[in-house]
């Protein structure tokens, strides 16, 4: 008689950006299906803004997300940019790179110690661990304080960013106010350092150890970072950002409002942990002496290693910050929009948002949007998260179901899941 | 409440997150917790309760799916104040831009053929199925209306409602006019206020996010009328106005009315 059990479930998934849920079905022969259940409401951003004016169009697409707002706001700007056959000039891409960079530190500070280090010191709130972990959550506000007040003032304000705008800024800041952000950028580097030390010592569960295949956006002039027009995979493979459709396919599972998507037919990772399997050669400074060091700790066969690769990034994206600020305080002063003509076109742009590989594909037609085409880091990922998931589960499916859950939370947090950003967003 | 603490939920219903984030990021959440108890918070509280009872319920997000309608009235039950905080919550957000199309429209378009298990619908508005009995506004809210209202109803009072336009704080700031002197669609005159014009301080036209101003003193028809002059069609300023006012029941025949008047 081959029993099959009540599910094991979590119906929402805490510490993680948007609603999801988790549910294993466990039979006598073992785990049988594992399904990550994305529940929260499409929004149907690509049909929403068909037919739509560009700046519109460009002030809606950021509401898809907000932790990674500017990530999605830049690369719609730049998509639309390339559509209409506009290049920014190198001094306002670095001041977009900056803002970007003050996203990714936002964002992952807010993942590591808000969203996974409770789970590590036993706490199921990150505001809980004030007394007892004062140092840890005092970095933590200091890190997403520097990363906010960037996008704030490059941005217009820290969650949906206007300031951005076709053929550059509404308006800069002044130079002493990037002189500022260089030194904030230099004091808080201790801290993203204590980051990774901390991370460096957490453990990376081995149930979960296993290949996966990595893709990234291969950076441009060969500096790690977050801008670039190719994809490279680790299988060793390198395509144009325009021929995605061709490697990656997406389709639709029936319990998640998020599509999923194959790389040539199989689950595959992005993130933090993909951009340092693909290209960590690019990396430089302290990041780099910190990668050479630890790199066993960063490897590619284990999700949880994304943690860490956070933590790196950390360090890397705040001494890389000043670096794009130094570029552009070299050109000062500084023009902040150039005017742009709305010509027809079609434009991909494809960049690492803190949770990986964002990709905006827009037409325009008239002045309107006449196709668009939105896929997500979380999209991407979901295929291969349900994978580690069911890996977590076939070594403890006849534990206690209390702790499964746990583990498989911890499992779906490692990948620092954007479900807001995935649902709704993707279009055949 | 209980120990002397307010218990505290904030839910998720259709939406970026963002105002959940925004009252996360707050410094001052750290001088609230001494007062406050988090009954449901799943962004940051693994231990949380949908079902409980709570003094204040704030909600953020569309009614989108069929299983938000009943988390809605759930909470309405269990809450003592029903706070609807940014855009998504109180006027159907972004993603009722175009809520006169079909939904199997706007589904074919992004899914195909797809089908899924849970029940999808057009975005709406929390007080569309439930009393709600007070407003944050934004997309996202300020901090400082976090912290106005959340103050306001620890002391023990209630807080004002804004009901006047962002042109009046810009016009205070002294930023130069984006509808008149840079001649670009700016919503400045119909929006509400309290984001201290932070748009038009960077010279960006104010694309609404607040959403309307309320009281039946959203002028959409004078708008109307200036963005006419300037050469919008009505399909323009429709689809404009209605990125964050799709449910706005006054808006569209405002609009209408100044394309009917006769050219003198």
């Amino acid at each position: 008689m081959n029993n099959v059990y009540l599910p094991i479930t979590v119906d929402h998934i805490a510490r993680v950006e948007g609603k999801g849920g988790v549910e294993i079905l466990v039979s006598d022969d073992g785990v049988k299906e594992v399904r990550l259940n994305i529940i929260e409401g499409p929004r149907f951003f690509e049909a929403i803004t068909l037919g739509k004016k560009l700046d519109e169009a460009l002030a809606v697409y950021p509401r898809i997300c907000s932790f990674c707002s500017a990530a999605h706001k830049l690369t719609a700007v730049e998509a639309a940019e390339k559509a209409i056959g506009f290049t920014p000039r190198e001094e306002i891409q670095a001041l977009r790179e900056v803002l970007y960079i003050g996203d990714m530190i936002e964002s992952h500070a807010l993942h590591l110690y808000l969203l996974v280090l409770p789970d590590y010191v036993g706490y199921s709130n990150p505001l809980k661990m004030v007394d007892e972990h004062k140092k840890e959550i005092g970095i933590a506000l200091d890190l997403k304080n520097l990363g906010s007040w960037m996008i704030d003032e490059l941005g217009s304000r820290a969650i949906h960013q206007e300031n951005a705008v076709l053929g550059g800024f509404g308006k800069l800041p002044g130079k002493a106010t990037l002189e500022l952000m260089k030194k904030r950028l230099q004091e808080t580097l201790p801290k993203a350092e204590y980051t990774f030390e901390l991370f460096s010592k957490l453990e990376q569960y081995g149930e979960v150890e296993g290949p996966i295949t990595h893709l990234a956006v291969k950076p441009r002039n060969d500096v790690y970072g977050i801008y670039g027009d190719y994809i490279s995979a680790s299988d060793g493979n390198e395509f144009p950002s325009e021929a995605y459709r061709e490697h990656i396919k997406e389709f639709v599972v029936e319990h998640s409002f998020a599509k999923h998507s194959h790389y040539h037919g199989k689950p595959f990772m992005v993130g933090a942990i993909s951009r340092v399997v693909n290209h960590a050669d690019k990396l430089y400074g302290k990041a780099k002496e910190l990668y050479e060091a630890h790199k066993d700790l960063l490897r590619p066969t284990n999700p949880f290693a994304n943690n860490l690769a956070q933590a790196l990034e950390l360090v890397y994206f705040t001494e890389r910050a000043i670096d794009l600020i130094d570029e552009a305080l070299a050109k000062w002063p500084i023009r902040p929009r150039d005017e742009v003509e709305i010509k027809d076109g079609f434009g991909v742009s494809t960049t690492e948002a803190p949770r990986g590989i964002l990709v905006y594909a827009l037409e325009v037609r008239d002045g309107k949007v006449a196709y668009a085409d939105i896929i997500t880091p979380t999209a991407f990922n979901l295929a291969m998260m349900e994978q580690h998931v069911r890996m977590m589960a076939e070594k403890h499916y006849n534990d206690d179901p209390e702790r499964l859950k746990y583990l498989a939370e911890m499992v779906v947090r490692a990948y620092d899941p954007c479900i807001s950003c995935s649902v709704h967003v993707a279009r055949l | 409440m209980e120990n002397g603490k307010v218990r505290i939920g904030f839910y998720a219903l259709t939406s970026c997150y963002g105002c959940q984030l925004q009252f996360a990021m707050m410094d001052e959440i750290l001088q609230l917790l001494p007062h406050a108890e988090i009954v449901c918070w799943y962004m940051i509280e693994r231990n949380s309760y949908e079902e409980e009872p709570v003094d204040i319920a704030f909600i953020e997000g569309s009614v989108s799916t069929e299983e938000e309608v009943e988390l809605v009235k759930k909470i309405r039950e269990n809450a003592k104040i029903v706070v609807a905080v940014g855009s998504c919550a109180v006027h159907g957000g972004v993603q009722s831009w175009e809520k006169d199309k079909p939904l199997e429209e706007l589904w074919k378009t992004v899914y195909g053929d797809g089908k899924v298990k849970f029940e999808p619908k057009m975005a709406e508005p929390v007080s569309k199925y439930i009393k709600v009995d007070y407003n944050i506004y934004g997309c996202p809210p300020e901090k400082k209306d976090f912290l106005y209202a959340i103050g306001t109803f620890l002391v023990g009072s209630w807080p004002e409602d804004i009901d006047y336009p962002v042109c009046l704080e810009c016009r205070l700031n002294g930023y130069p006019c984006v509808l008149i002197e840079k001649g670009e669609p700016c919503l400045g005159p119909i929006t509400r206020a309290g984001c201290d014009a932070r748009c038009p301080n960077y010279g960006i036209a104010c694309i609404g996010c607040r959403g309307a101003i309320g009281y039946d003193v959203a002028w959409f028809d004078s708008l109307a009328r200036v963005f006419k002059e300037k050469g919008l069609t009505k399909e323009e300023i429709l689809e404009r106005m209605k990125i964050f006012n799709a449910h706005n029941p006054k808006l569209e025949e405002m609009v209408e009315k100044i394309f009917q008047e006769v050219k003198e």
